[in-house]
Order: C-alpha cells, then structure tokens, then sequence
C-alpha cells in the first residue's frame, strides 16, 4: 500500500510516499503555500516512486497549508507531524525541535513516543527561519552558506534575539563597527539557537533531541543550540520532510 | 421555545449589544455602562438603572492609540474606541472598577477621550477581607451612588438594594445550573455556550434569568449529545467566534470555564438580610480564585484542577488575554498546578484585534492529539 503525506509551509512545500512501512520516494519544493509548490512536490514524489496518483491509497497533509491541499483524506496539524516524523527516524527522541521558515515549535514525546507537551513560538520572526534569511539578505550571503561562515568565527558577536528588526540594525552596527563577518554571522545563529532554546527550556529538555525543520541543516545553529541547552542534538538530511513524513504515518495508521 | 429557539435569542443578544441598548433607551431606560471585571451591578439596578456590559469588541484601534501605549490589554482599549468612536452613545454613565493597572489607565483616558458619558470610579481594596476591607469597599460603593445619582438624575434606596441582591442571587444561581447542564450537553456548541454567558451582560437580569431557565427545561427534555474531547478554559475572556469556531471544529467540548466574563462571574452570592450596602461589601470579601483579586495563597490553580477534574476535563486551555499582567502572573502557578495532577494545559494568547487564527488552530489542534 502506497501512502502519502504532504506538509504545505509557509515557504517550501514537502511529499512523502510510504511503501510497507519505507519511504519510497519524497519530494522538496522551495515555494510554500499559495504556489504551485505542493503540486509540484507531489508530482516529483510520485516520479520518484515510480508511482501514479491512483496508487496512492491515503493521503495527509500538514504544514500551514495543510486545510488548503484538495487531495487529502485527513490533515494533521505540524506538531503531531513532526513528533510522528522524528520519531521515526530517531525511535530514541524525547525532545523534537522544529524550526521552520516562520516559526518554530518544541515537542515532548513520552519514553512511548506519544506527544506529551509542545510549545510554540508567538508571532514574531525571531528565531525562525526568516530571521536567517534577513540577515543573510543584510550580509548579501547565500543562506547555505552561514554554516561554513560562522565556523569561521572567533567569537560571535551579541545579536538580539528578541526582534528581527532591531537584530537587522544590530548587524549593521555591527558591521559599520568593523567586526568580522564570521563573527556576526555566529552572532546570528547564536541569537537564532538563544530564542529556541528559551523556548525548549518551557517544555523541559529531554534527551535525546532532535533537530527536525529547514534551520536542522544550518551546522551553525545546531551548535549554538547545543550549547544553549547543554545537550548533543542528532538530526538527520531528511529533517526537512520530517513533517511530510510524519503525515504519510498518520495516515498509514489510519489506514490500518 | 426549543433549545435552539432558545440560544438563538442568546446569539441576537451576544451578537448585537447595540441594538440591545437602543432597545432599552427607546423604551424611555437609561443605561449605565459597566467595564470589567467585577462592577457592582446590583447598585446600578436598584436605581433603576440597566446595567449594560463593556467589555470591547473586535474593532480595529484607532482613536485609542492616542491615549494607550501598544503593549497594553486590547480589552481596555477597544472599550475606549468604542467609546471615542459613539457606539456607547446615550449611555447616562460608565463604571470603572480599579482592580488591576490597565483599569485605572481606562478609567483616567475615559474622562479625557469622552467627556460626554460621565466615568464613576468603583475603587476596590486591595485587601478585601475584615472590618478595613469592608468600611473601604463600602465607601467605593457610595462613591459610585452619588456619581450615579448626579449623574443620570435617580436616588438610590437600601430596600430596593435588597430586592437588586434577590434578583442577582437568582441569577446566579441560573448561571451555575447551566453551566452545570453544559458540562453534559455536548451538543452546545462553544459558539453557544458563549452566547449564553455573554448575553448576560446586555439584558436585565430578570430577563436573562427567565431565558436560562427556560433553556434549563428544554435541556432536560434533550438527550445530552455524544461524548466529545472535554476541556477546561480559564482566562479573561474566550468569546471570539473565530476562536470558538476552531473548538467546535476539532469536537472539543467546553465542559467547565474559569474565564472571568463567564463563570467567575457568578461564583459568590450576596446576604440578603441586614444592611445591604455592607451585605454588597461581604460579597465581594467572599469573592476569590480570580486573576485580579488579590490571593496571598495562590488558591485558583488549585481550584482549576478540581474543577477541571470534577468536570471530566482532559485538559485546560489557557485562553490568554495579551498583555494581561494579572493572567501572566497566574499562568506558571496554573501550568504546574495542572502537570502536578496530570492535566495538560495548552495556552493560546489572543487579544482583540487578533484575524489570523491559524496558529491557535494548530495549537489546539494538536493540544486534541495530546489528549486523544
């Protein structure tokens, strides 16, 4: 039986097909909610499943979108989503930390990966997603390349983490004052990783936590975010479909 | 009336408070306006006066800005707009009690921003119990007498306060049968359960009485609906039908509230025999478990866990007013209370000028994963 789970965000759009219990193919478009996007990754999933979208047997929808994609049998918010998601691909996750293109989320799984607690951030760029792409936009930086940047620090320059629009002006201030780019861009991810982990801190940090969302691939916030909160985080390349994945669960098990 | 005949005349009333008040000045009433939380509303009625609540609206601010810093309740400033703006025009009078910060800002702005609905302050004690508590709270009250009686040009008798005090005490004892009855009823929608509760601020207790208990009958003709997720709700408000929708939507059952323009409104009743302006003072010693009531033993998280127990409630959503200092307090005291007993709770904040409500859907949406 071939399920699928599609997470619509705010800025990308995910597909993931499930086959006997196994990803068979997945997909990632970098264009959210109100485009193309979830067609496209729907269509490119099924390409790479060799599949066709008669065989789809079930599908779930998640992500901000989730009400706005038509093919799906059920939704299911974000959160359950990633908690299902991360836990299949780290079956020891206590502690899921979701940061997506405009905001960012916590879970708590119970020892039997049920979702006990979860916090979400309020409405504000901080700590998201958005916030690193402003400042790569001030720095005039591709956004992939942050990681390898802020490596490059040798000390990371104070950056606020409570307002997008006030850390813009720190940059620059930062910037007019000479300090190294590296250093402002550890800055940035330091103030990225100083909002989530406030955040985590509300639920309670429980290893082992697993980083799921697009930031998961930024090395320079996994790290300050693992010094914020004093433990190791795992997170895997496919932490971006985690949500998309965690949708194709849910609807195996309502298939079942 | 069927039960839905009924709750349709709740919504007209929720719906258009307006409407309701012009109903009431054509017909010759003058109307007083009352601000959260506690007014002493058996004072207004027994000078026969109708005492009409003001609690905002979901308007866009505008005018109000002018007087209100940006991080301050929306509540207290949309009544302000409302007021700026003539909604609440051919009111003889508003009461503004002084039970938390933002209140007394309400009150001051009044005075400045419409200057054509005289502001009577109803200044509470902080320390509400004893002879002190009392002899203060007492004197708030005849403040509020004499204001009114210059204002909308009525005298005020004690023996009519005695009869007010049976008409509110009736009321309340309606209230918390029907929300007793609501428990059970899962096919009340949140959307209704709301209307209910809020209508009671635009009638005359008398009528409202009779509208609840006419509701109380029908429901105990009806076969309660099926079992749905139940929770508790605590907060300032939860009256948004956006909000409300996105309960009815996910199948969660309001099944007890601790939200101040609902049930903790009718929690204390007054004596109805002795002096009845000290009888009015008791009351309000008696009140408790509420955010803007000073609680040196931090009782209320603890009722809310025995309420929400006693209710079969699976969780408790913690509706929270933006910037509402008082409710802030109390929420971490809340939160633990409620993890020591093995509740989860949820917390949704909103505020007045909220339009997008897709980030409380996914919190309650998946606040429903939690406990299913």
């Amino acid at each position: 039986m071939l399920v699928a789970g599609i997470d619509v965000g705010s800025t990308t759009s995910k597909c993931v097909l499930l086959r006997d219990g196994g990803i068979a193919g997945s997909a990632l478009v970098d264009m959210g909610i109100g485009t193309a996007g979830p067609e496209r990754a729907y269509a490119e999933a099924l390409a790479a499943a060799k599949a066709a979208p008669e065989d789809i047997a079930r599908c779930a929808a998640t992500g901000y979108g989730r009400a706005t994609w038509r093919g799906a049998d059920f939704t299911v918010s974000e959160l359950t989503a990633h908690g299902l998601g991360n836990r299949f691909l780290f079956p020891g996750a206590r502690t899921v930390i979701d940061i997506g293109g405009q905001d960012a989320k916590v879970i708590e799984l119970d020892a039997g990966g049920r979702m006990a607690s979860f916090v979400m951030n309020d409405k504000c760029a901080a700590g998201t997603g958005r916030f690193l792409e402003v400042m790569a936009n001030v720095l005039r930086i591709p956004i992939g390349e942050l990681e390898a940047m802020a490596a490059q620090a040798e000390q990371a320059a104070p950056i606020s983490s409570t307002c997008t629009v006030f850390a813009e002006s720190e940059v620059i201030s930062q910037l007019a004052a000479g300090t190294p780019v590296p250093d402002v861009v550890a800055g940035i991810c330091a103030s990225v990783a100083s909002r989530v982990a406030s955040l985590a801190k509300r639920v309670g940090v429980r290893e082992q936590v697993c980083m799921s969302g697009g930031v998961a691939q930024n090395g320079g916030v996994r790290r300050a975010l693992e010094q914020a909160l004093g433990v190791p985080i795992v997170w895997s390349p496919q932490a971006q479909l985690a949500g998309a994945l965690g949708a194709a669960l849910h609807a195996y098990h309502k298939s079942n | 009336m069927s039960v839905q005949d009924i709750l349709r005349r709740f919504h007209t009333v929720a719906a258009d408070p307006g409407g309701q008040m012009k109903k009431y000045l054509e017909a010759g009433e003058k109307v007083v306006l009352t601000a959260p939380v506690y007014t002493p509303e058996e004072l207004i009625h027994a000078m026969g006066l109708v005492p009409m609540g003001a609690w905002g609206a979901d308007v866009p601010l505008e005018g109000s800005k002018e007087y209100f810093p940006a991080f301050i309740c929306s509540v207290m400033q949309s009544i302000l707009e409302l007021g700026m703006k003539g909604v609440y025009n051919g009111a003889s009078a508003i009461v503004i009690p002084s039970l938390c910060d933002s209140l007394k800002c309400l009150g001051q702005n009044w005075k400045y921003a419409v200057p054509s609905i005289p502001f009577v302050p109803m200044t509470y004690p902080q320390n509400r119990w004893g002879k002190v508590g009392a002899d203060f709270t007492r004197a708030g009250y005849e403040r509020v007498i004499a204001d009114l009686e210059k204002a909308a040009g009525v005298k005020f008798h004690p023996a009519k306060l005695t009869e007010s005090i049976k008409v509110y005490n009736a009321h309340n004892a309606a209230m918390r049968k029907v929300d007793e009855a609501l428990a059970v009823h899962s096919e009340i929608t949140a959307a209704q359960r709301s209307d209910i509760f809020k209508s009671a601020f635009f009638m005359k207790k008398e009528e409202h009485t009779a509208l609840v208990e006419e509701l109380l009958a029908a429901l105990d003709t009806q076969e309660p609906g099926a079992d749905k997720v139940k929770v508790m709700t605590t907060g300032i408000l939860c009256d948004s039908p956006a909000l409300l929708d996105i309960f009815d939507d996910l199948g969660l059952h309001i099944s007890a509230d601790d939200v101040a323009a609902q049930s903790r409104q009718y929690r204390a009743d007054c004596a109805e025999t002795g002096d009845p302006l000290s009888a009015l003072a008791d009351k309000f010693a008696a009140m408790d478990n509420c955010s803007v009531l000073y609680d040196p033993d931090k009782k209320r998280p603890r009722t809310i866990v025995e309420r929400a127990r006693a209710r079969g409630a699976q969780g408790v959503v913690v509706v929270l007013t933006k910037f509402c200092d008082p409710e802030e307090f109390d929420y971490p005291p809340i939160k633990n209370a409620c993890a020591q007993a093995g509740i989860p709770v949820t917390m949704v904040e909103v505020d007045r000028q909220m339009r997008n409500f897709e980030q409380a859907r996914t919190a309650l949406e998946t606040f429903r994963d939690v406990l299913a």
